[in-house]
């Protein structure tokens, strides 16, 4: 199976690639996700399928609100719809959709492969023992990050406020 | 996992309550002094808690976390740190404009966490966890004022070169693993004596990278002055103390476990690095004129004796970098603390002319300035210099010749940056130095914490064995 991982992994590369090099958000973004996909085929392939489900759920879920959002940002009336236009040239989106397309492809093998060992490694890590660690030897672990969350959260909203009275301070002078 | 195993956690569950405490608190009744007060209940409580833990033998609980005399003198140092952070910081915060002051206290006692968690991990998760705590409340610390695009750029500086760095932790921590199977300090140590390289020496390398910019040694220290700079100066002090303490206090008991003192290539890179740091940092400190820059360069300076040390093996250097680290929490929470202290409604005194005649106007702050910057160029009669007497001894001890000789060139070079901001401070030509604050608002407290730091300051220079007493008897199985 390394010929799958070599080849998820130089995909994962290309696609983070594009994702520094491109000036649209947007693009970057959807570079970004086909990211996630490869390593998500690469934990397939290293034998945890539960995370690589995770990194398909959370990351690539965490992408898609990030997507609302912008659209969103962008939501100005006919100037959006022109947006969304400019995002349906094929030149837009298939770079991503061949990079994808080949991940689909290595998934289907490996899931046709599956009557043998699809994996490469000696054993595939189940949900179940995931959870076990996590409440089990990692429980202080889980709390950490916990903590760690808490930290980045009330970080944000201390920040991501100043702005909000910024404007609403100078809004405040010219009245 | 029961209770019985969670109690030598005991000072870390308190802060953690504590900050969940002050979250509750704040969304109910937003008050300043209410947090603050708080907040130092909750750190006192946890220092308290830490005589009470059973240190006869090391404790691990789960295999993340030991709790050990060697630990839980350092959680107490930071606890400490972190009561001086929060004593100097209300007085900071109260002639801020900033309307929300209270989340700085969440901050203060996250990145307190943060810390504990990185000297008691025995394990690369808490060790990541227990830095990522550190980090991220830190990035939120330094870009507190809202006001302050200094701080705001400050702080982006920080998240950038932190992440970045922590990437090559993280590929360093996966190197190591993919060699080893083993995530847990204790496991891997043995690995090193069996001869075998293999990832080993690779993961070390960027393990070592990412330590380095934590530390801000040589070649990864772009960050430090600009982030020191524009800190708040209480949190400024926190983060050359506590945060950098910590990772060297966890870098010390592990790589002398590795036996850093026998594997050339680590004892090459290490002197590299601290010969670099100790001219680098002094070098540059003399081209500045910002005092907290001076300071941010002379902490690069610091850090590479404290290598010196590092690399002396034996029981001596084990107790010669904690009692070095000990006073130059001291010294450094008295430095920026004074600084703080001076600091009126509108900005920290930052420019070195703004401390023109600060010693005629404001004898008792301009006193206390001028002894911590005598303990930092290591003076007699201060902590700074048994400290650095201490360090040489171990490093001359193991005969290295080399970094003895560079601390003790770098050393002469730095009394000179020193010593030009105290003869400023002493200059009878009061200037325009406006900038000086003479608002006594919560002076209490941040005068408190000044007199208790000058009071150890002396002390631990003119009575030095009672710490080195406590440090002794820490010292985990020597190696």
């Amino acid at each position: 199976m390394n010929g799958v991982f070599y080849l998820s992994a130089i995909i994962g590369i290309l696609a983070t690639l594009m994702v520094v090099t491109r000036l649209n958000a947007v693009h970057a973004l959807l570079y970004l996700i086909v990211s996630f996909f490869s390593v998500a085929v690469i934990f397939f392939v290293l034998g945890a399928p539960f995370v690589a489900a995770l990194e398909i759920i959370i990351y690539a879920g965490a992408i898609m609100v990030l997507f609302v959002f912008v659209i969103m940002m962008l939501n100005l009336g006919s100037k959006s719809t022109k947006q969304e236009g400019v995002l349906l040239q094929p030149r837009s989106w298939l770079g991503p959709s061949v990079l994808s397309g080949i991940l689909i492809l290595e998934i289907i093998y490996l899931m046709a492969y599956s009557g043998s060992s699809p994996i490469s490694s000696p054993a595939e890590i189940a949900p179940k023992q995931i959870g076990m660690a996590l409440f089990g030897p990692y429980a202080i672990g889980v709390e950490l990050a916990s903590m760690l969350l808490l930290a980045g959260l009330v970080g944000a909203y201390h920040i991501g406020s100043r702005r909000l009275l910024d404007s609403s301070s100078k809004r405040g002078d010219k009245e | 996992m029961n209770g019985q195993e969670l109690l030598p956690l005991l000072p870390l569950l308190i802060v953690s309550v504590f900050v969940v405490l002050n979250l509750i608190v704040i969304s109910l009744y937003r008050n300043h002094q209410t947090t603050a007060l708080l907040t130092g209940l909750g750190l006192v409580l946890a220092l308290i808690s830490t005589l009470f833990i059973d240190k006869s033998t090391p404790q691990y609980v789960m295999p993340l976390i030991i709790v050990d005399r060697y630990s839980i003198f350092f959680v107490g140092l930071i606890l400490l740190a972190a009561l001086m952070v929060t004593l100097l910081s209300y007085r900071y915060l109260e002639l801020q404009k900033e309307s929300r002051k209270e989340e700085y206290y969440v901050f203060l006692l996250l990145t307190t966490l943060g810390s504990s968690v990185v000297v008691s991990s025995n394990h690369f998760v808490s060790f990541f966890l227990g830095l990522e705590i550190l980090s991220v409340s830190l990035y939120a610390l330094i870009a507190y004022k809202a006001e302050d695009s200094l701080g705001l750029e400050a702080g982006i500086k920080y998240l950038i070169l932190a992440a970045t760095s922590d990437a090559f932790l993280l590929f360093g921590i996966a190197l190591i693993y993919a060699d080893t199977g083993q995530l847990e300090f204790a496991r891997i140590a043995p690995m090193f004596d069996s001869g075998h390289i293999g990832f080993l020496l690779p993961g070390l390398g960027l393990l070592i990278v990412g330590l380095g910019f934590k530390l801000s040694l040589v070649p990864f220290h772009m960050w430090t002055p600009d982030v020191y700079q524009g800190a708040p100066a209480p949190i400024t002090a926190f983060l050359a103390s506590a945060s950098k303490g910590a990772v060297f206090a966890l870098m010390l008991r592990y790589f002398t476990k590795i036996g850093i003192h026998t594997n050339n290539s680590l004892l090459t890179v290490f002197a590299v690095i601290a010969v670099a740091s100790m001219f680098g940092g002094n070098l540059l400190a003399l081209l500045q004129n910002y005092v907290k820059r001076i300071l941010a360069y002379s902490s690069i300076a610091h850090f590479g004796y404290l290598l010196t040390a590092f690399l002396a093996s034996g029981n001596l250097a084990f107790s010669a970098v904690t009692y070095y680290l000990a006073a130059y929490f001291v010294t450094i929470l008295g430095a920026f603390g004074a600084i703080t202290a001076l600091s009126g409604s509108k900005a920290e005194p930052d420019l070195i002319d703004s401390y023109r005649g600060m010693f005629w106007k404001q004898p008792l702050l301009g006193g206390v300035f001028s002894a911590t910057l005598l303990s930092l160029a290591g003076i007699p009669l201060t902590a700074g210099f048994v400290g650095k007497f201490y360090v040489m001894a171990a490093g001359i001890n193991s005969h290295l010749w080399i970094l003895v000789v560079s601390l003790v060139a770098s050393s002469v070079i730095g009394l000179f940056y020193y010593l030009r901001i105290i003869s400023v401070m002493f200059s009878k030509d009061l200037g325009n130095s406006e900038a000086t604050g003479s608002d006594m608002t919560g002076m209490a407290a941040a005068g408190f914490a000044l007199v208790l730091l000058t009071i150890a300051l002396v002390w631990l220079g003119i009575y030095p064995s009672s710490l080195i007493a406590l440090i002794q008897k820490i010292v985990p199985n020597p190696a």
